[in-house]
C-alpha cells in the first residue's frame, strides 16, 4: 500500500511557483522511520525554498522487488531508503559534488559509505547515508535463567558456553528450544567469522570455505543434530527463504535467540512485562566476538532530474543534529561515528530497551573488518541466500556437510559469474 | 424506472448497432468475424504468446539484468548447465543439483500423487455412486476442498501439522509422543502428497462420478443375469467402461501434479532442505528468490518443463478425442 | 426345462401397489406372452421373475422350487433386454462368452457353445466386432445369443423388438418363434404389441393395472374375450362397440335394438341378461360386410391396400365403426353404404364389461364372409 505524505501544501505550491523541484522519496519502515523523516524534511524545505520532498511509504517487499525493476528501466523515485547497497550500487547517484562538506561526511560515515563503493562506483563517492545501523547479536530470556537457577554467561562468553547454559535452562524449565539463529547467511556469518572464517581470498573474492567456516558449519549442524538449535527455523523451510524465531522468543519458548538490533523495538512492545530479557552483546568464537553490521540508508538515484537537490537532501540527512534528532525518535543505532562516540539520548524507553540499545551500540565498534567487508560486498546477497539453502541440506541429511560446502562455494561462484 | 432502463438499453443498443452495421457493410460478414475475435486475440497475444516468446528469448541470455537489451546472449548455455550431469539418476553428480533434485522430487510426487489420488477418487466415486445414506453430504465433503484457495488449504494443514499443531496436540494427549511432521524429509514429502490429494481429489471424484453415471444401468442388469461376481463386475464391466473417463482424469491430474506449487510452497517452503522442492519452486527460487536473479536459467528450466507439459497435454487431447469418438 | 408358477405375486413401490396378486402357471415349454398397455405391470412382473426386482409378496416357483430369495443368476434364467444391453467394450464373441466365464466353464465348452449359437443366429461373420459396429437386428441376435449359450431353463424377453423397424420386427418375430420351436424351452415374452402376442404365443396373458384380465391361447382370447378390455386389446383393428338394448332372448341367442330401433341378432347365451337391459354389442372389423339389407352408414374414409380394404364409417346414431373387407371396394368418401353383421360373429358385453358366452363361433366355419 502506498501512502503519500504531502509534506506541506504550502511548500508544494511555493515550489512549483519557484523552481518546481519535487523530490520523490520511496521509504520503508521497521517502526516509524518514514514518519520521522517526513517531519524532519519540513526543516529541510524551510531551509531550501523551491525543493519539496514527497515521501512514499511502501512495504519492505516493494523496496526489495519493485524498486530494482523500476530502476532497471530507468524509472522510480529520486531517492529511497534501501538495504541492498551492492545490488543497487550501479543506480546510485554520487552526491560528493553537491554536499557542503564531503570531508565531514567521510569522517562520520566512512565505514558504511564503503558499502556502496562497489563495481564501477567511484572509490570516494558519497552514495548512501545509513540512518539505521543494525548489528546482529543475541537476546536471552533472563527470567528463564533465573527460574532454572542457571547462571547466565557473562558478556564476552563463547558460543559453546551459551549453548551449554541454554540447554541446561531448557532442560530444567521444559521450554521447547535452547537456541535459535535466523535462517539467513547474514546471521550465520557472524559466528562463522568468530570461528575464524576469512570469507574472502587475497583478491577480495568470496566465498572461501576455510577451516574457520568449516568449523562453525560443523558445529552448527551438530547443534541441530543434538537439539541445541531449534530445528524448525532452518529445517522448516527450503531454498534461501528467510525465517526468524522472534515469535518463539516472545512466547518465552526459546532461551537464547541470535538475531539483531532491529528486534529491540518489537521485543519492547510485544514482551512488555511478561518476562525480563537482555541483549547479550557479542558472542565469541575461538577467533573473534564479532557480530554483523548492516543497516538501512538513504540513497539517491542517477536518473534524477534534480541531482543537486538530491545532493542537498542527502547532505541534510547526514547532518549530526538531524541524525541525532531522528535517531532519538526512531530508536535506531547511529552509523555516524560522532554520534556513536557521544551516544544518543533515546527518550521514553523501557529499561530493557534502553539497556539493549546500549549493549548493541557498544558492540558495533568491536565488529571485525571481515564483517564489514562482507556487509559491503557487492554480491553479499548471493552469500546470504546460498548459505541457508546448502547448510539446511546438510542439517536434514540430504547432503554430507563436505558436499554441501562444496556446493555452497560453487553456488556463490556461479551467482557472481552470472551477475558480471 | 423501467422506462429509464429501457432508454438506457436502447441508447446502448443504438450506440453499437449503427457503427457495427456500417462496419459489416464495409468489411463483409466474413471479415466481420475478425472484428469480434480481435479483442480476445489481442489479449492472448499480449499475455500468452508474447510471454512465451520472451521466455524463449530469456532462456538464451545470461546476467542478472531485466531488460533484454542489457542481457548478454549465451546461446544454449543455460540448457547445457541444466543437463550437465554425471548421471541423471544422481542429482549430486549434476552441476545444477537442485534442478535435478526438483526433477526427481517432481517425478516421485507425480507418480505418488496421481496414483493414489486416482485410486482414492475411484474408490470414493464407486462408494458415492451407490445408494448410501447421506450421499449428498459426502459428495459435498469431498468437493469442498476444491473450492478453497491453495494458500488456505496449506495454512489449514500447517496449523494441523506444525510442531505445536492440532495433530501433535492430539498425539500428545493420547500419550503417543509428537512427531516433527514437516521437519523430517520423508514425513514432509508424505504430507505434501497427502495434502495435495486432499485438496484436489474432489474434482476428480466428480468427473469419475459423472463417468460412472454415464454407464447404462441395463448393462449391469445384463451382468446380474449373467451371474457376474462383484469383483468381476468391477474389473470387467465398470472399469473398462470407465476407461475413457479414467484416462482423462489421469492426464489432467498428471499435468496439474507437474505444475504443483502453491500449497507446497506455503506448507513446507520446499524444505526441509530440498526434500519438497518441486520444479516450479526451483524456477521461482532461481528466478526470483535468490540474488542475483538468474532469469536465464529460470527461463530455460521453465521451457524444459513446458516441453514435458506439452507432451502431457497432447496425450490429454488424444484421450479426449478418443472419448468423444467412443461416446 | 421348467414350469414357472406365480402364486399371489405382489409388487409394492412404497405405499403404491403396482402388481396385485398375480396367479399364473406357465407350463414347461410354453411360449407365454405378457401383453397389455404401458404401465400395466407386465415388465415389472417379468423383472420380478428374472430377479431384477424384489418380490413384495407371494411365491415364485420355477421347476417346482420357490426362488423368491434366489439371486437372478441362481434362478437359471436368461433375459433379452429391450435395449439389448450388450457389453459395449466387448466383441460379440466376448459378449456371448462372458456369462459362461462367470461360472468358470471349461474354455473348450464355451467355444463350442459360442460357435453353435453364432451358427444358429447367423452371427459368425460378426464374432470379432464390437456391438457398436452392428445393426439393430444383429445386436438383438447377439442379445438372444447371449441368452441361448447359457442354456437356461427359462428365457425372458422384455419387449425385445420394440427398437427395431417394422420389417426387421417381422423377421425377428419369425426367428424367435423358430428358436422356440428348435429348443423348446419355456419362454416368457413381454410386449405391448398384440400382433407379436398373437403370432408367437402359445399362451397370452393380458394384463391391466397390475392384474391379469385373461390368460389363454391366442385364438381363445380372440374368439372368447372375457371382457371389453381384452376384446378391444386383442385383434387389429380394434373391435367395434355399439350400445344396444336387449329386446328378446331364446336358446339361439338374443335380440338387440340400437338407438335407432334397428334390430340385430347375436348368438350368445342370454340367460344372464334381462329384456330391456343395456349392453354393448361388439363386432370385429373383419366381421362386417357390405349387404344391401344391412345397416345404413356413411363412409368417412377409405383405405385401399389392394388385397384388402378398410372402411371408416359412421352410423346414423353417430357411432364410428371400422370395417375390414377382403379385396377392393368401389365405395368412396361421403357415399352411403350398408353393412351387415352375422349373429354368430357378434360379441355382447354387459354394463360391467363382462362378456356373454358365445353359442356359436362363426370364425370356425369356412370363409368368414359369405
Amino acid at each position: 500500500m502506498k501512502k503519500n505524505i504531502a509534506i506541506s501544501a504550502f511548500a508544494v505550491l511555493a515550489a512549483s511557483a519557484a523552481h518546481g523541484q519535487e523530490l520523490r522519496f520511496m521509504c520503508y519502515q521497521d517502526g516509524n522511520e518514514c514518519d520521522v523523516w517526513a517531519e524532519a524534511f519540513q526543516t529541510f524545505e524551510a531551509e531550501n525554498p523551491g525543493i519539496t520532498v514527497v515521501v512514499d511509504v511502501v512495504p519492505y517487499q516493494a523496496i526489495l522487488e519493485s524498486l530494482p525493476v523500476q530502476l532497471e528501466v530507468g524509472e522510480g523515485p529520486d531517492l529511497a531508503r534501501v538495504t541492498d547497497y551492492g545490488g543497487l550500487a550501479r543506480f546510485m547517484l554520487d552526491v560528493r559534488p553537491f554536499v557542503d562538506d564531503p570531508d565531514m561526511i567521510e569522517a562520520r560515515y566512512g565505514q558504511s559509505l564503503a558499502w556502496a563503493r562497489v563495481g564501477d562506483n567511484a572509490p570516494d563517492g558519497i552514495y548512501n547515508i545509513v540512518d539505521q545501523l543494525t548489528a546482529t547479536g543475541g537476546f536471552a530470556n533472563q527470567t528463564l535463567f533465573e527460574q532454572a537457577g542457571v547462571e547466565m554467561p557473562a558478556p564476552g562468553a563463547s558460543w559453546a558456553e551459551w549453548a551449554e547454559a541454554s540447554v541446561a535452562v531448557r532442560d530444567t524449565t521444559g521450554v521447547d528450544f535452547a537456541m535459535a539463529l535466523d535462517r539467513t547467511g547474514h546471521r550465520f556469518a557472524a559466528p562463522a567469522i568468530s570461528f575464524g572464517a576469512a570469507l574472502f581470498d587475497d583478491t577480495g573474492e568470496a566465498l572461501v570455505i576455510d577451516d574457520g567456516f568449516r568449523a562453525f558449519a560443523e558445529q552448527f549442524v551438530d547443534w541441530h543434530e543434538n537439539g541445541v538449535m531449534a530445528r524448525d527455523v532452518w529445517a522448516g523451510a527450503g531454498g534461501g527463504t528467510y525465517q526468524d524465531a522472534a515469535a518463539e522468543f516472545i512466547n518465552a519458548n526459546l532461551v537464547m535467540y541470535y538475531s539483531g538490533s532491529w528486534q529491540i523495538g518489537r521485543f519492547g512492545r510485544d514482551i512488555g512485562d511478561a518476562f525480563d530479557w537482555v541483549a547479550t552483546g557479542g558472542v565469541c568464537g575461538p577467533e573473534a566476538c564479532t557480530g554483523m553490521p548492516g543497516g538501512a540508508g538513504v540513497v539517491g538515484f542517477n536518473h534524477t532530474e534534480h541531482p543537486e537537490a538530491v545532493g542537498k537532501l542527502i547532505g541534510f540527512v547526514a547532518r549530526d543534529d538531524v541524525q541525532a534528532q531522528v535517531l532519538a525518535q526512531t530508536r535506531n543505532l547511529p552509523a555516524n561515528a560522532e554520534l556513536q562516540a557521544n551516544g544518543i539520548d533515546y527518550q521514553d524507553v523501557m529499561p530493557e530497551v534502553a539497556a539493549a540499545l546500549t549493549v548493541f551500540a557498544a558492540s558495533v565498534p568491536t565488529f571485525s573488518d571481515t564483517a564489514y567487508a562482507l556487509q559491503g560486498y557487492q554480491f553479499n546477497r548471493a552469500v546470504f541466500t546460498s548459505i541457508p539453502a546448502r547448510l539446511t541440506q546438510a542439517i536434514v541429511g540430504e547432503l554430507p556437510l563436505d558436499d554441501a560446502l562444496d556446493r555452497l562455494h560453487q553456488d556463490v561462484a556461479d551467482a557472481i559469474a552470472e551477475a558480471r | 424506472m423501467t422506462a429509464i432502463f429501457r432508454t438506457l438499453y436502447e441508447g446502448a443498443f443504438n450506440l453499437f448497432e449503427k457503427p457495427m452495421r456500417m462496419l459489416q457493410y464495409s468489411l463483409g460478414a466474413h471479415r466481420m468475424a475478425w472484428v469480434f475475435l480481435l479483442p480476445n486475440l489481442l489479449i492472448f497475444i499480449l499475455f500468452t504468446y508474447l510471454p512465451i516468446l520472451l521466455n524463449i528469448w530469456y532462456s538464451t541470455t545470461g546476467g542478472d539484468r531485466i531488460l533484454l537489451g542489457d542481457r548478454n546472449w549465451v546461446g544454449a548455455e543455460n540448457f547445457a548447465t541444466l543437463f550437465d550431469c554425471g548421471s541423471y539418476m544422481d542429482p549430486n553428480s549434476c552441476r545444477r543439483d537442485l534442478f535435478w533434485r526438483a526433477v526427481h522430487n517432481t517425478g516421485w510426487f507425480v507418480v505418488l500423487q496421481v496414483g493414489f489420488m486416482i485410486l482414492l477418487s475411484l474408490m470414493a466415486a464407486l462408494i458415492l455412486n451407490r445408494n448410501i445414506p447421506l450421499k449428498g453430504f459426502f459428495r459435498a465433503v469431498f468437493f469442498y476442498p476444491v473450492l478453497l484457495s491453495p494458500v488456505v488449504v496449506a495454512l489449514i494443514w500447517k496449523w494441523i501439522l506444525q510442531r505445536n499443531g492440532v495433530l501433535n496436540a492430539g498425539l500428545d494427549w493420547a500419550g503417543m509422543g509428537t512427531v516433527h511432521w514437516l521437519l523430517d524429509p520423508s514425513w514432509a514429502f508424505f504430507w505434501i502428497v497427502f495434502v495435495s490429494i486432499w485438496a484436489n481429489m474432489g474434482f476428480y471424484v466428480l468427473i469419475l462420478l459423472a463417468g460412472l453415471q454415464a454407464i447404462p444401468g441395463d448393462v449391469y442388469e445384463a451382468a446380474e443375469m449373467d451371474g457376474t461376481p462383484t469383483w468381476r463386475r468391477l474389473f470387467r464391466i465398470t472399469l473398462p467402461l470407465l476407461t475413457p473417463t479414467l484416462l482423462v482424469v489421469m492426464v489432467l491430474s498428471l499435468i496439474r501434479a507437474v505444475q504443483a506449487f502453491d500449497e507446497i510452497y506455503v506448507l513446507t517452503g520446499g524444505g526441509p532442505g530440498s526434500a519438497t522442492t518441486l520444479l516450479i519452486q526451483y524456477i521461482y527460487d532461481v528466478g526470483f528468490a535468490t540474488r542475483p536473479r538468474q532469469f536465464g536459467l529460470a527461463a530455460a528450466a521453465s521451457l524444459v518443463m513446458a516441453g514435458v507439459l506439452l507432451v502431457l497435454t497432447l496425450l490429454q487431447l488424444a484421450a479426449t478425442r478418443k472419448r468423444a469418438e467412443e461416446g | 426345462m421348467a414350469e414357472v408358477e406365480l402364486c399371489g405375486i405382489v409388487k409394492d413401490y412404497g405405499a403404491v401397489r403396482v402388481v396385485h396378486g398375480v396367479d399364473l402357471t406357465i407350463e414347461d415349454g410354453t411360449f407365454c406372452v405378457f401383453v397389455g398397455p404401458s404401465g400395466c405391470g407386465k415388465s415389472t412382473l417379468l423383472r420380478m421373475i428374472a430377479g431384477l426386482e424384489e418380490i413384495s409378496g407371494g411365491d415364485l416357483m420355477i421347476g417346482g422350487a420357490r426362488v423368491n430369495d434366489q439371486r437372478a443368476a441362481e434362478r437359471g434364467l436368461a433375459m433379452v433386454f429391450q435395449t439389448y444391453a450388450l457389453y459395449p467394450h466387448m466383441s460379440v464373441r466376448q459378449n456371448l462368452a462372458f456369462g459362461l466365464e462367470n461360472i468358470r466353464m471349461h474354455k473348450a465348452e464355451i467355444a463350442a457353445r459360442v460357435t453353435e449359437a453364432a451358427r444358429m443366429l447367423q452371427l459368425e461373420p460378426y464374432l470379432d466386432r464390437r456391438p457398436r459396429a452392428l445393426s439393430g437386428g444383429q445386436r438383438q441376435r447377439v442379445a438372444i445369443g447371449r441368452a441361448v449359450v447359457r442354456e437356461p431353463k427359462v428365457f425372458l424377453f422384455d419387449e425385445p423388438l420394440s427398437n427395431l423397424d417394422a420389417e426387421l420386427r417381422v423377421s425377428m418375430r419369425g426367428e424367435i418363434a423358430g428358436l422356440h420351436r428348435r429348443i423348446g424351452n419355456t419362454m416368457i415374452y413381454v410386449t405391448h404389441d398384440q400382433v407379436e402376442a398373437m403370432t408367437m404365443a402359445d399362451k397370452i396373458v393380458v394384463l391391466r393395472d397390475g392384474r391379469i384380465e385373461q390368460a389363454g391361447a391366442p385364438i381363445e382370447l380372440y374368439n372368447r374375450p372375457v371382457n371389453t378390455f381384452v376384446a378391444g386389446f386383442i385383434g387389429s383393428p380394434r373391435m367395434n362397440f355399439m350400445p344396444c338394448t336387449v329386446t328378446g332372448r331364446d336358446e339361439t341367442g338374443i335380440t338387440l335394438q340400437d338407438a335407432q330401433g334397428r334390430v340385430l341378432q347375436a348368438a350368445v347365451d342370454g340367460r344372464t341378461v334381462a329384456v330391456g337391459e343395456e349392453v354393448e354389442l361388439g363386432i370385429r372389423p373383419e366381421h362386417l360386410h357390405p349387404d344391401p339389407e344391412g345397416y345404413p352408414v356413411t363412409v368417412e374414409n377409405v383405405e385401399q391396400l389392394g388385397g384388402e380394404s378398410y372402411l371408416y364409417v359412421r352410423t346414423e346414431t353417430g357411432v364410428a365403426l371400422t370395417a375390414h373387407l377382403t379385396g377392393q371396394t368401389t365405395l368412396t368418401c361421403g357415399s352411403n353404404a350398408h353393412l351387415a353383421i352375422r349373429p354368430d360373429f357378434a360379441h355382447v358385453f354387459r354394463k360391467d364389461t363382462t362378456a356373454l358366452p358365445r353359442l356359436r363361433l362363426g370364425e370356425l366355419e369356412n370363409g368368414t364372409q359369405p
